[in-house]
């Protein structure tokens, strides 16, 4: 994996990317601001407080919040990718197939697959978490911004345990995909229309009807964001949060989905014939 | 053959859906001998190979590698196998000897101390560190068989090893192959290069759909298809009735003339009855059953309106 390319673009973008959000947001914020001073734009309703909130997420001590929430979303989208690659490439270059004719197994070749991405997920999150604290003090400085009481590491280290387990199960579908598909395209389609398609689905049903909850909740992405607010004050506000799962059912429930994704995945390994190609 | 059975197949059957493509199929391979499996595309000469390894699950029947049965104890099974598949496929962006030492890694005990002897008994010490991706199909297939050899397998199996090589190439693994046997290994060939397994093999299993059709030493294959004459002649119909009268089974007629199957001291008789009826040969010519006459004879496409042999 270390030989790969894509680990170590994936752990530069989600660097790169949270160096380049927050200066984006400060230079965006800022220049409306300096607009409304200046009387170039007009003043929005509630007064400039709103934009001058927004500004206040860049500090040190909302990284909890923002930086590791960007990290998580970022994060899911490009570990589902990386977990289906991980997987379906080795269908792909036929070295599955290689591997099991030296006299490698099933069972061992899927647990080290999911325990490399365990580990990668481990450094993502780390890194990316590393990444969200230093944009915030680089950015804070440049912009003046108060660094107030600093990063709040248990904090901060809370958040990103929760972001890292709620890639889990999204890498394990991609993985079961990739799998069952023997294609790393296909298990990052579905990896992401499940992440994206899902998640708006619940939204849009929970909105329309609020009785909805006790179905979609049993979903990924009303677990996800059950696991996410939990004990924190979210970035983005939910209309529909008050109906989302409990916590705890929500971490079980996703801990249930990876446990289902990775057993597909071993029995399809198991008792599929290898021929050419995988 | 009395060296150790090192593969022995029992009633290997392989259905997919309707399709059988290996039906009982019984083989074995000995210590120190070269088994070449020969068959047509299609004939399951690799899907045998994936049962042998494990990597198809058979229908009915087993696969025994030195003696442990490969569905109850693959990983044991194969640590005494080498196997080389039709597709060589490694990691491209990983070198040559990365992707060696990646196999070795798997193999253990002193496989990775035959990484750097094994690409340069395969001549590719030169481009051992470079990307598996920027080799050419002949340094793909040296490496895949530098890699069956990780392990010092007591079987060595092989699937078109000649793929992609130029005519030197072919020899050199040629002459691997018949190492590999003096060094007390089984190696199963599977080849549709004929005149390669001709030259390596001490026995060959010809297979058609499945079903073991021949065995044996390529002599008594090619005996089994005899000797004939090649006649070069007109009337070829008046010909084969005069030859038929002679007590000559098989004829087959050719654009020239006949394919006459009998004992090559007859060669007078036939030229004599003959000339005797007014039909001179222009040609009479004594010829050796080769394997491919007899593999093309064995494995030719059954017609539905042919008729017995005349």
């Amino acid at each position: 994996m270390v030989r790969r390319w894509m680990p170590w673009i994936m752990l530069g973008l989600i660097v790169l990317t949270a160096f380049l959000l927050y200066f984006l947001i400060w230079a965006s914020v800022n220049a409306q601001l300096q607009a409304v001073k200046n009387g170039t734009i007009p003043a929005p309703a509630g007064g400039t407080a709103q934009l001058e909130q927004t500004l206040r997420m860049i500090a040190p001590d909302r990284v909890a919040q923002f930086g590791v929430g960007l990290v998580s979303g970022l994060g899911s989208v490009m570990l589902i990718v990386f977990a289906a690659s991980h997987v379906g490439t080795e269908f792909g270059w036929g070295t599955f197939r290689t591997l099991l004719a030296h006299g490698a197994s099933r069972t061992g070749f899927l647990v080290a697959k999911a325990v490399s991405l365990l580990l990668y997920a481990f450094v993502f999150i780390v890194v990316g978490t590393l990444a969200a604290i230093g944009a915030s003090y680089a950015v804070s400085a440049v912009a003046g911004i108060s660094v107030g009481s600093g990063v709040d590491v248990a904090e901060v280290t809370r958040a990103a345990v929760k972001a890292g387990y709620i890639f889990l199960p999204y890498m394990a579908l991609a993985l079961a995909i990739a799998v069952w598909s023997k294609s790393a395209g296909a298990g990052i389609a579905a990896g992401l229309v499940v992440y994206f398609a899902e998640g708006i689905v619940a939204t849009l049903l929970v909105s329309l009807n609020k009785d909805y909850a006790e179905i979609v909740n049993w979903g990924l992405s009303r677990s996800v964001s059950a696991v996410t607010r939990a004990g924190s004050s979210a970035a983005v506000p939910d209309p529909t949060a008050s109906t989302l799962p409990d916590p705890t059912r929500a971490a079980i429930v996703l801990a249930v989905y990876c446990v289902i994704f990775l057993v597909l995945a071993y029995w399809r390994l198991r008792s599929r014939d290898v021929t050419v190609g995988g | 053959m009395t060296g150790e059975v090192v593969l022995r197949t029992n009633g290997l059957v392989k259905r997919f859906g309707s399709i059988t493509a290996v039906n009982g199929l019984d083989l074995e391979v000995r210590r120190g001998e070269v088994v070449g499996l020969l068959g047509p595309n299609g004939a399951g000469k690799s899907t045998t190979i994936g049962m042998v390894l494990g990597l198809i699950a058979p229908t009915a029947g087993s696969a025994e590698v030195l003696g442990r049965d490969v569905r109850v104890r693959r990983e044991e099974a194969l640590a005494g196998v080498g196997a080389m598949l039709e597709v060589t496929s490694f990691y491209p962006y990983l070198s040559g000897r990365d992707n060696l030492t990646g196999v070795a890694l798997l193999r253990g005990g002193g496989a990775l101390a035959r990484v750097d002897p094994l690409l340069a008994r395969l001549g590719l010490a030169q481009r051992g560190g470079s990307k598996f991706r920027t080799y050419s199909l002949g340094m793909r297939q040296r490496l895949g068989i530098a890699s069956t050899l990780l392990s010092d397998p007591a079987l060595v199996i092989l699937d078109e090893p000649a793929n992609g090589l130029d005519p030197a190439g072919q020899r050199e693994i040629r002459e691997l192959i018949r190492e590999l046997a003096g060094e007390n290994r089984g190696v199963l060939l599977a080849s549709h290069l004929l005149h390669e397994v001709e030259q390596v093999c001490d026995r060959v299993l010809v297979i058609k759909k499945g079903k073991l059709i021949a065995s044996g030493t390529i002599a008594e294959i090619t005996r089994g298809g005899g000797s004939y004459f090649e006649i070069v002649v007109g009337d070829q119909t008046r010909a084969a009735q005069i030859l038929r009268g002679l007590g000559v089974k098989e004829i087959r007629e050719t654009p020239t003339g006949l394919d006459v199957v009998a004992d090559p001291a007859r060669g007078a008789e036939l030229n004599r009855a003959l000339a005797s009826a007014g039909l001179y040969a222009s040609a009479i010519v004594p010829r050796a059953s080769s394997l491919e006459d007899v593999f093309m004879e064995l494995t030719e496409p059954e017609s539905p309106s042919a008729s017995p042999a005349s």
